[in-house]
């Protein structure tokens, strides 16, 4: 999940991630945003002070950080990634701490390790991976989520947001074999949705609907389905989780 | 003076950005419109368009492309590779990311670099700096005399929002901004994890969420709606002198 900062990317996430995994599928959820936001939308509360991952890293002779012997992306799942409601398996690479990224370091050159040999690891192979990423390019430019074959940018009917999608998608359209496709997001009628279009320049796999309940789980930080589960944007949502996987 | 604006994506960073230094060119004064995110739109917010502001060249772009010889001052810089906006404002592009594996981003023009190294001189510096807390953090005192952090009256937003002040407040003077504060309700869920600071609150304002929709200066599109005067009381404030209306 990718775009502009705000646009409504961890709602989305969170939110497919729980309907993945109420279809039955095993989710894991990727968390590589350095800021609060996926545990929030996936109800899984509030995050953890210290990243589970970094019990994973050490540093090598040269100083530089490296999984520890024996740590694969399955066992660093099994080990480090946390619980989340309906079954979800949560890794998270950590958030910025008050004093520095020095606390965090360990947790996300782990976290970047893991994630690179998730997409080989054939235990993976029939599980739904959902990556929340955080706002702009840099992460998509930079190659931390090599595990999506599809990029699901979210806009909002905002000239900016729609800049960022646009700019995010052409990115993530130079990786190999990957996909980027559109959603529009907190949508007030038909004409916001031909605005979107009119925008990015072309047509949207889903629109989701401005939606008091949504809104109201934003301001408490909880999930949308917990909060608001027959919602007309969660339902939009499960919508674009059945056309993701039916593409 | 030197302005940085912080906060989590979409908490209206850009828009604060974009509308005060207009405000505070309006008043006569210089303006440096420093664009700090890798996602650069302050074009958008300063009413230079979304078209024109995806054509801006990024400092670093323009020097990695040999555009500039001899290590030139950051001064040099910003007069080779700004652009101009509305009422007088100079606008410049730090970076921006536009292919995969961009290349080293400690190595380099950093947006850090021009922050520091570009000085006040009379004029005042406002800098867009980039979502989430690293730029905070990176931030050495003396980079900005003051940081505007942005607040939501969401979950998320504030969490990032207070950390952002306890991370500056040890640095430089901090103004926290109540962003979108559409009632009583939304100030006390900003009081309650941001408690015993001053708010200058900006109202939830129409003319911003349709000047958002369109790629417009809110500033344009009406200069007396209340969240654009909240931002040009803001900018009043900053300069230390009353604007003219």
């Amino acid at each position: 999940m990718v775009g502009k900062g705000g646009a409504g990317k961890s709602v989305i996430s969170g939110t497919m991630a729980r309907v993945l995994a109420r279809d039955g599928n095993r989710v894991l959820a990727l968390d590589s945003d350095l800021l609060p936001g996926l545990s929030m939308s996936l109800g899984a509360g509030s995050d953890p002070t210290q990243p589970p991952l970094r019990e994973a890293a050490e540093k090598d002779e040269d100083g530089r950080w490296r999984l520890k012997k024996g740590i694969g992306p399955v066992r660093a799942v099994k080990r480090y990634a946390t619980d989340a409601p309906d079954g979800i398996r949560l890794l998270q690479c950590g958030k910025t701490p008050l004093e520095g990224m020095e606390p965090i370091m360990g947790s996300v050159n782990a976290f970047y390790r893991v994630v690179h040999r998730l997409a080989g690891a054939r235990a993976f192979a029939d599980w739904a991976l959902v990556g929340d990423l955080p706002a702009g390019p840099r992460q998509v430019a930079f190659g931390w989520a090599p595990y999506a074959d599809i990029f699901v940018a979210v806009v909002q009917p905002t000239a900016q947001s729609a800049l960022a999608a646009r700019r995010v998608a052409r990115v993530a359209r130079m990786r190999e074999g990957a996909r980027a496709v559109f959603v529009a997001n907190r949508v007030t009628g038909p004409a916001d949705v031909r605005h979107v279009e009119e925008l990015v320049g072309e047509s949207v796999l889903a629109a989701v609907p401005a939606d008091e309940g949504v809104a109201r789980a934003e301001r408490l930080g909880i999930a949308p389905l917990d909060h608001a589960p027959a919602s007309p944007a969660v339902a939009e949502i499960e919508r674009l989780v059945a056309a993701l996987a039916g593409s | 003076m030197k302005i940085a604006v912080a906060g989590k994506g979409g908490a209206g960073k850009t828009t604060v950005s974009g509308t005060v230094a207009r405000a505070l060119a309006r008043a006569g004064h210089s303006v440096l419109a420093l664009d700090a995110d890798a996602n650069p739109m302050l074009g958008v917010s300063l009413g230079v368009g979304p078209q024109q502001t995806e054509l801006l060249l990024g400092v670093r772009q323009g020097v990695e492309a040999g555009e500039i010889e001899h290590e030139p001052t950051v001064e040099g810089m910003v007069e080779r590779f700004g652009a101009d906006a509305p009422d007088g404002v100079r606008l410049v592009v730090a970076n921006r990311i536009e292919t995969e594996n961009p290349g080293c981003q400690c190595c380099g023009v950093s947006p850090d670099q021009l922050l520091r190294e570009l000085e006040d001189g009379g004029r005042t510096v406002i800098c867009d700096l980039e979502a989430g807390l690293g730029t905070v953090l990176r931030l050495a005192p003396g980079n900005a005399d003051v940081v505007l952090v942005v607040a939501n009256p969401t979950a998320k937003a504030l969490e990032v929002a207070r950390r952002a002040v306890a991370i500056a407040d040890d640095k430089t003077e901090v103004i926290v901004l109540a962003n979108r504060v559409r009632d009583e309700a939304d100030l006390d869920a900003i009081r309650a994890v941001i408690p015993d600071r001053e708010l200058i609150v900006i109202p939830e304002d129409a003319t911003i969420a349709s000047a958002d929709r369109d790629g417009v200066a809110p500033i344009d599109l009406d200069p007396y709606s209340p969240g654009v005067k909240a931002l040009v009381a803001l900018a009043d404030r900053l300069a230390g002198s009353p604007v003219p209306a």
